[in-house]
């Protein structure tokens, strides 16, 4: 019992605006998933990598001035970055290389350790959004309110965006200010002051949609652990179906039987999603994407953001009409 | 003077597959508390549910407190509090955090949310349960939750869809109470959906019944309650043969009821003296005399089968 009954009391003030109920769905989200310790050791690890691509910052900038930095860096565009052509040209005018140089260990930085972050985290996080809700029938509560469909969408999308902006947005620009940081040259400044923006662009050709693929997979079922195995089954199978696909005529070659296919390795990408992301994020930071367009990548990454957006809502609309 | 009415709806119809859940709806809700009847399938969650625009694709056209629907369904929702019948719950909160959240969904700011959530749950007795994961919550306490959650917006109206259920008996009592609490003193209207006619008969004051997607009967408590035509409830003690005789002679007619009673019909209560005499001149004593009510039940039965054998 409460040590002083009220009772019941009239509430009069001012309500915000309907727009901006859509905050309270991602804030409660949030709160709910910070609560998990699993996530924050996730979030911390995942911000570990950071240190690789700012060493390499920090050499190229240390390259410009000093020989031995710049036949370690000479070195590393030979071997493991596989960019001999930057290698000469770090040799003979290494600051014409710099935006080029920063945007490949940005992009590095992107494809390898914060893609398999978010595969994890996402994993992790969204098939729990849309599920629980659907299976202890909460969208009766949120729509009771005056709260519609996308604004929920937008809602629970916003918590995977936060995240997902947390290690991968945050950690770029961050990677970026320490780049400055570094360097012993404020022009750095000025001759890549479009990188945060690339950044950016990046960030968001990778959490829209596959914010929107995660939360299509969340709507599908009221069992949270389906979701997260057609979420992981869809990033290992469209590789490991990529990369059969693609080193199938190498593997064939010198047989005797062998099918003669032609294949397109990049028509193929688009069966990954893994390689469709680094198709359109290498093009947006400006780098060398091969010949074939980046189009048809954009285009999936539409289709899957606008179908499972649609999906989404529609699974919501017909649950409410039971 | 006739209220106007906060709830008007004309010609609602929906659809499922070709099955009529809703056919023709046409009411005029006044406020106060109203009971929504009608057996398992006769369209009351559809009908509510339709009011809150959470079902799609109807026909008709109605107004709620003035706002059009279901045109400014959104806006109605704002004014709407909502008891679904439902076991729901948003997972992973406590049950303060549930009802904060939704004061903020509709509207109230955070800090307003988070104390008035207190309030609510205090008013609904909830105690200090309210620091725990809601699903630990027994049915009851669900019960309790939710109505916190339909109240905390200050909604001038309620929707109750069986809001009893899952209550043992003293908390359902405090559940009326509270309703009655509402209607009364703060001036709320209530929409009461529930299978339950004892609680329909002790809180509402006008009663719907639907059957098979239609409005069988819609009309207040004591309209309703009223028979055909006036009639007294009589209970004696010994024999009543002779009291019988002598209300026979007089014009009066009798039948005797399963319990011992007699009903006699065609008598007002200007009539009462003439029932005492034949019993003084009789010899007589009277236990009980009462005018006599159409039971809820009665009503209902009627109202359904005539549905069923129209």
């Amino acid at each position: 019992m409460p040590v002083h009954d009220l009772g019941y009391r009239k509430w009069v003030g001012k309500r915000n605006h309907q727009l901006i109920r859509a905050l309270f769905v991602a804030r409660s989200g949030i709160t709910l998933i910070w609560r998990r310790r699993m996530l924050k050791f996730l979030l911390i690890i995942a911000w570990l990598p950071i240190a690789i691509p700012a060493i390499g910052i920090f050499g190229f900038e240390q390259g410009l001035t000093n020989e031995t930095y710049r036949r370690t860096i000479v070195q590393a565009l030979r071997g493991p970055m596989e960019r001999p052509d930057l290698a000469l040209q770090m040799l003979q005018d290494p600051i014409s290389i710099r935006h080029e140089v920063w945007s490949t260990l940005i992009l590095g930085f992107f494809r390898v350790p914060q893609l398999y972050s978010m595969v994890l985290l996402v994993g992790l996080i969204a098939p729990l959004l849309i599920s629980y809700d659907l299976r202890s029938k909460a969208y009766l509560q949120y729509f009771s309110r005056p709260l519609s469909p996308n604004e929920y969408i937008v809602g629970k999308s916003a918590v995977i965006w936060f995240f997902l902006g947390m290690i991968t947005t945050l950690p770029g620009l961050t990677l970026y200010l320490l780049g400055v940081l570094l360097s012993s040259d404020i022009s750095v400044v000025g001759m890549t002051w479009d990188i945060p923006l690339r950044i950016l662009l990046a960030s968001v050709a990778l959490i829209i949609p596959t914010t929107a693929l995660a939360i299509s997979y969340s709507a599908c079922t009221v069992e949270n652990r389906y979701a997260s195995f057609a979420w992981f089954a869809t990033w290992i199978m469209g590789s490991v179906a990529y990369q059969i696909l693609t080193n199938a005529p190498r593997m064939g070659r010198g047989r005797r039987n062998r099918i003669d296919m032609d294949f397109d390795t990049e028509r193929w990408l688009l069966v990954s999603p893994y390689h469709t992301l680094g198709k359109v994020e290498t093009w947006i930071f400006g780098l060398n994407t091969g010949e074939s367009s980046v189009w048809p990548a954009i285009v999936i990454l539409l289709a899957i953001t606008v179908i499972g957006t649609l999906f989404v809502r529609n699974r919501l609309i017909a649950r409410l009409s039971v | 003077m006739p209220l106007s009415p906060i709830i008007s709806l004309s010609g609602v119809t929906k659809l499922y597959s070709g099955f009529r859940a809703l056919d023709d709806v046409s009411l005029e809700i006044e406020p106060g508390i109203t009971g929504l009847l009608g057996p398992n399938g006769s369209g009351k969650s559809t009908l509510i549910k339709s009011l809150l625009g959470l079902v799609r694709n109807h026909q008709g056209t109605g107004t709620v407190l003035g706002l059009q629907w279901p045109g400014e369904v959104r806006d109605i929702r704002d004014r709407v509090g909502y008891l679904p019948e439902d076991d729901c719950y948003i997972a992973g909160l406590t049950g303060i955090e549930s009802v904060a959240f939704m004061a903020n969904l509709s509207g109230l700011p955070k800090t307003e949310g988070l104390r008035r959530a207190h309030e609510m749950t205090d008013f609904c007795d909830i105690g200090e349960e309210k620091y725990r994961s809601v699903e630990t919550y027994s049915t009851g306490m669900r019960q309790k939750l939710k109505f916190a959650q339909a109240l905390v917006h200050d909604p001038p109206i309620l929707i109750l869809d069986e809001p009893t259920t899952g209550l043992d008996p003293d908390q359902r009592d405090a559940m009326l109470r509270r309703i009655r609490t509402l209607a009364q003193d703060h001036g709320k209207s209530i929409l009461l959906s529930t299978h339950i006619l004892p609680d329909v008969k002790s809180v509402c004051d006008q009663v719907v019944i639907l059957a098979r997607g239609k409005v069988r009967v819609h009309d207040t408590m004591e309209n309703l309650s009223k028979p055909a035509e006036p009639t007294l409830n009589v209970m004696i003690y010994g024999q009543k043969d002779a009291f019988l005789i002598g209300l026979n002679k007089a014009g009066y007619n009798v039948t005797a009821q399963a319990d011992g009673a007699l009903k006699i019909t065609g008598t007002g209560v200007d009539q009462v003296g003439g029932v005492w005499a034949i019993a003084a001149s009789t010899e007589t004593s009277i236990r009980r005399l009462a005018p006599a009510q159409n039971s809820l039940e009665e009503i209902f039965f009627q109202a359904v089968s005539r549905s069923e054998h129209p």
